[in-house]
């Protein structure tokens, strides 16, 4: 009751403070002139009687005063001066306040632009309605995957199951059937496959995401232009050659013209409409990447025929699990009973589709179901790892910047010792001194984080940029208000100890002379040095980390691939299906293409390959020796390459023979097997004269283990075969081994494929060590970034070590004085306080070896070549710190050799 | 009403009104000039009874302490 009084009251003065204040003077001038009215019928002069009057009534100002305080609004207009103050005193040493504001703006800018990030990628929803309605179905099972052929996420769990969220269309259709709990099932591939795209005869590659005919409908999406794909567009395989494409694809490659909708593009060399363009905001089923165009499951054949390798367009394969399912639950309906309603479906058809072709155990296979407001995404995806180590990186910049605030904040209540003093002398209380204090280090902070907006802003979208993914991210009220968060804690933690420690002044001591004593601020330094300590820490950790990512970095990129990377050019090409409809005529292209390229001058040999080596692609599939008793159902990797490709990959073959062009359509089907794959499947024999997978196909050669996929798996059991024996697809990857510098080739093989047929268009030019390359973005991206906050952390460690030993220095000036007086070398001197200085360090050093120890476990997986707890970088980071923290007191430290004993004496 | 300043009188009306037991009003005074009236609220009047209540109590408690005789201690 009293408080609410007491509220509105307060209230009433901080809105009409003005008129109230008013008021107030009207009041108190009524009081004093109705009272010299009454002196003056008393008989005195009109001048006498105001003078008595105000005389009696006391200071007007200060009684005002006590007005204000007593319905609590003094605090606002002290908090109003407060800040004046502050501000004055920051301006008046503008080399403090940009030090401190610019560690500041860095740290938090660097906080901003990863969280914003972050926010993206793991925290928001999709931007679809009702998003909490969405389900993704999984799957797990105990032991090795039992289907033939899976693609999309595939993970072991830690009891040794796998699972994933990958279904086959016969599944999808029969929990369709069965989704009475659902307003409607969706499926769509679970990968985003690459296709070449021609826009107005210009062609690129672009990815597309292939979905059923209800995609558009069950996550509710309104296209902004156009119409949305349809189940009706969905029917026939090969059939419904409509997009939808993505606004970025339709911002950069028709700038936003309404004449895209209606207008036809080849994909893949197949006339396809474009209907719509899906809104902004939606960039896909999967947070942190976009496909730039939708299209029904039923252009699988064209987009992505790698799906059912040579059985194109048959959906009915139970064995190839290809597609994600996601569901809007219908309302009140739960988790619980929309398992229950979709299990007995689902155990039926995997037992009709799976058991038929010998797997054991499938009724195990057990349907899981999860949230999918985020939309598909995978458990350990490689970009929230990232993002996640990110966040701890910059985490640490900003408690780094943060404990250089609190370092130079101390040293500055230091220096205002004085000041403190005389306020608190003439009447000041501890609490304004310390709130004054505050406000101040809370102003730095404030400035500190609107500064870092900057950065953070322009910040963004680097990790998303650095690591190819298309998600937009949003710099929206909630970044501001971490942003604004992160610097109201800085301020008020790292600036409430050098506030407190302000209000501990000693009047007595802090106005005589000297400020600087020898015994004075004892406790003040301990706490700069235990700063610096954790300064010295926080480097160790960030170097640390930034030696192991280095490291790893040099590592993959001198690693053995087994194949030489110098001198290739490769780039892609893709033979129409509808002119190249045969094998054999697609074989006789390529072979022709072959000899085209190799008669360039410059160009020594040439081959192709069904997947670029080192391009995070690959196929797998059975490898099973024809004639053994108990066929292992081995898994093995495969390249279709062309007859030339181990003289130009550099690939040696060890036993037997290469393929050569003797090996022809209608001669027997011959393999290469690398040692890998011989060493596991015939440990005994020779392979060599071997068939394998019931198909007649002969083991010829033994080659060399080349790295597959990527830098950081070992070369995996690898089998080849020719293209003109298993012309599978109709693109491959040229490889062309230079003689001179190989980008200079690039116009010479244009001319040469237009020689053969104007219409084919190469793309993807690169040579093979960018191909590498653009495998170690996220590697790059940690070496760089870490690297670079290493050397800031170096930078802000040393400035700290610099200050507290410089504050320490002068501080004993005296005492050195006398020291030398009495016969101190100037190398002693030095000693004693670098010896400081190095204790400091090495203190720093330990806890920070521990620190990063501990957290380099965690980056375990990210890491190759080398152990988290590398000795080389742990002892690289820790020389260098120490070297800095003693290079950084060397000028405090000669000045103390310096120090000049008469005048140091007369100093007190 | 004998204070030390007179000035002193009015952070104490204001904590007063602050705390709701008085209210404030202007209005016109004998000689016509604008003056401020203050007047007890309703919670105020509870507040002065319960407080005049205590101060009687304490007042005779002191007034029995001084009427002891030495026989009683």
């Amino acid at each position: 009751m009293n408080l609410l009084a007491r509220f509105r009251s307060w209230l009433k003065w901080v809105v009409k403070g003005r008129k109230l204040e008013a008021e107030m003077e009207v009041e108190v001038g009524f009081h004093v002139e109705s009272y010299a009215a009454d002196l003056m019928r008393k008989g005195l002069s009109q001048q006498e009687a105001l003078r008595q009057a105000r005389i009696e009534f006391g200071g007007i100002e200060s009684h005002k005063d006590a007005m204000r305080a007593s319905v609590g609004v003094r605090c606002w207009a002290e908090l109003g001066s407060d800040l004046r103050y502050g501000a004055r005193m920051l301006g008046k040493s503008p080399g403090f306040t940009a030090v401190a504001v610019c560690s500041l703006a860095l740290g938090i800018g660097a906080n901003t632009a990863i969280f914003s990030t972050t926010k993206t990628i793991l925290l928001d929803s999709l931007s679809v309605p009702r998003p909490e309605q969405l389900r993704v179905l999984r799957w797990e099972f105990p032991g090795d995957q039992p289907m033939h052929s899976l693609s999309g996420d595939l993970e072991r769990t830690k009891a040794g199951a796998t699972t994933s969220s990958s279904f086959s269309y016969p599944v999808y259709e029969a929990l369709s059937q069965h989704g009475e709990t659902f307003e409607n099932l969706t499926a769509f591939e679970n990968d985003i496959p690459e296709v070449v795209a021609s826009v107005d005869g210009y062609a690129e590659s672009v990815s597309v995401q292939l979905v059923s005919g209800n995609f558009f409908s069950t996550f509710q999406v309104t296209v902004a232009q156009g119409r949305a794909l349809l189940p009706s567009d969905d029917v026939v395989a090969g059939g419904g050659s409509v997009a939808v494409i993505s606004d970025a694809y339709w911002e950069w490659r028709f700038a936003r013209s309404p004449a895209a909708i209606g207008k036809t593009i080849e994909v893949n060399h197949i006339p396809i409409t474009v209907v719509g363009v899906a809104p902004p905001s939606f960039t896909g089923p999967r947070p942190g990447s976009g496909p730039e165009m939708f299209m029904p499951l039923s252009m699988q054949p064209i987009v992505d025929p790698s799906v059912y390798e040579g059985v194109n367009g048959k959906h009915e394969d139970g064995e190839v699990w290809w597609l994600a399912v996601v569901g809007r639950l219908k309302p009140h309906a739960t988790d619980t009973q929309a398992l229950a309603s979709l299990e007995g479906g689902f155990a039926q058809v995997v037992k009709t589709t799976l058991t038929s072709k010998g797997h054991k155990d499938v009724e195990r296979l057990r349907l899981l179901i999860e949230p999918g407001n985020r939309g598909l995404e995978k458990l350990h995806n490689e970009f929230t790892e990232t993002v996640r180590v990110l966040l701890v990186v910059v985490g640490l910049v900003l408690l780094l910047a943060c404990a250089n605030l609190a370092n130079l904040l101390l040293a500055r209540s230091a220096s205002r010792k004085r000041e403190w003093s005389v306020r608190l002398a003439i009447g000041a209380q501890r609490s304004r001194i310390m709130r004054q204090a505050l406000t101040e280090s809370m102003i730095l902070a404030l400035l500190g984080g609107a500064a870092g907006l900057v950065p953070g802003y322009l910040g963004r979208n680097l990790v998303p940029r650095v690591l190819h993914q298309t998600a937009p991210v949003h710099f929206d009220w909630r970044v501001m208000a971490f942003t604004f968060a992160i610097s109201l804690l800085a301020g008020l933690v790292f600036g409430g100890f050098p506030a407190w420690q302000a209000t501990r002044t000693d009047v007595n001591s802090g106005l005589k002379d000297t400020g600087h004593t020898t015994t004075g601020g004892r406790s003040k330094a301990l706490v700069g040095r235990s700063l610096v300590v954790v300064q010295v820490c926080i480097s160790m950790v960030l170097l640390t980390g930034a030696g192991l990512f280095l490291r790893t970095l040099h590592n993959l990129m001198h690693s053995d691939r087994g194949f030489q990377s110098e001198h290739l050019l490769l780039f892609d090409l893709g033979l129409p299906e509808t002119q190249y409809k045969t094998v054999a005529s697609r074989a006789a292209m390529f072979r022709q293409l072959q000899a085209q390229i190799g008669a360039i001058p410059g160009v020594k040999i040439v081959t192709f390959s069904g997947h670029a080596l080192l391009a995070g692609s690959s196929s797998t599939t059975n490898f099973d020796p024809d004639g053994q008793k108990f066929p292992q159902h081995k898994h093995a990797w495969r390249n279709i390459v062309g007859t030339k490709f181990f003289e130009t990959m550099g690939i040696p073959i060890m036993a037997g023979r290469g393929f050569s062009d003797d090996d022809s359509e209608p001669s027997p089907k011959v393999a290469v097997i690398n040692l890998r794959l011989a060493r596991a499947l015939f440990p005994d024999e020779n392979p060599i004269g071997k068939t394998f997978n019931s198909e007649h196909i002969r083991i010829v050669g033994i080659c060399g283990d080349a790295k597959f996929r990527d830098l950081r798996m070992d070369p995996p059991p690898t089998y080849y075969t020719l293209y003109q024996q298993f012309a599978a697809g109709n693109s491959a990857t040229f490889e062309a081994k230079a003689v001179v510098d190989p980008a200079s080739l690039t116009g010479a093989i244009r001319n040469a494929v237009r020689t053969l047929d104007r219409e084919l268009p190469i793309t993807n030019v690169r040579t093979q060590d960018e191909q590498i390359d653009g495998t170690l973005r996220r590697e790059r991206l940690f070496a760089t970034l870490t690297s670079g906050f290493g050397v800031l952390a170096l930078l802000l460690a040393s400035i700290g070590i610099y200050g507290i030993m410089a504050y320490t220095v002068s501080g004993r000036t005296n005492e050195i004085g006398i020291r030398i007086a009495l016969g101190a070398q100037t190398g002693q001197v030095l000693r004693t306080v670098l010896r400081e200085a190095w204790w400091l360090a090495l203190a720093g050093v330990g806890v920070g070896l521990i620190v990063a120890l501990a957290m380099s476990r965690v980056i375990q997986s990210m890491l190759y070549g080398l152990r988290p707890t590398d000795p080389i970088t742990s002892a690289a980071a820790a020389t260098l710190l120490v070297a800095i923290a003693l290079a950084a007191s060397w000028i405090p430290a000669r000045k103390a050799a310096r120090i000049d004993p008469i005048h140091a004496l007369r100093h007190e | 009403l004998e204070i030390h300043q007179q000035g002193s009188l009015y952070p104490a009306l204001y904590r007063l009104e602050h705390q709701g037991w008085i209210a404030s009003e202007w209005g016109e005074s004998d000689n016509n000039r604008k003056a401020k009236f203050y007047s007890l609220t309703a919670n105020g009047r509870r507040r002065l009874h319960s407080e005049t209540e205590k101060w009687n109590r304490m007042a005779s408690l002191i007034a029995s302490i001084l009427r002891t005789t030495s026989e009683q201690i």
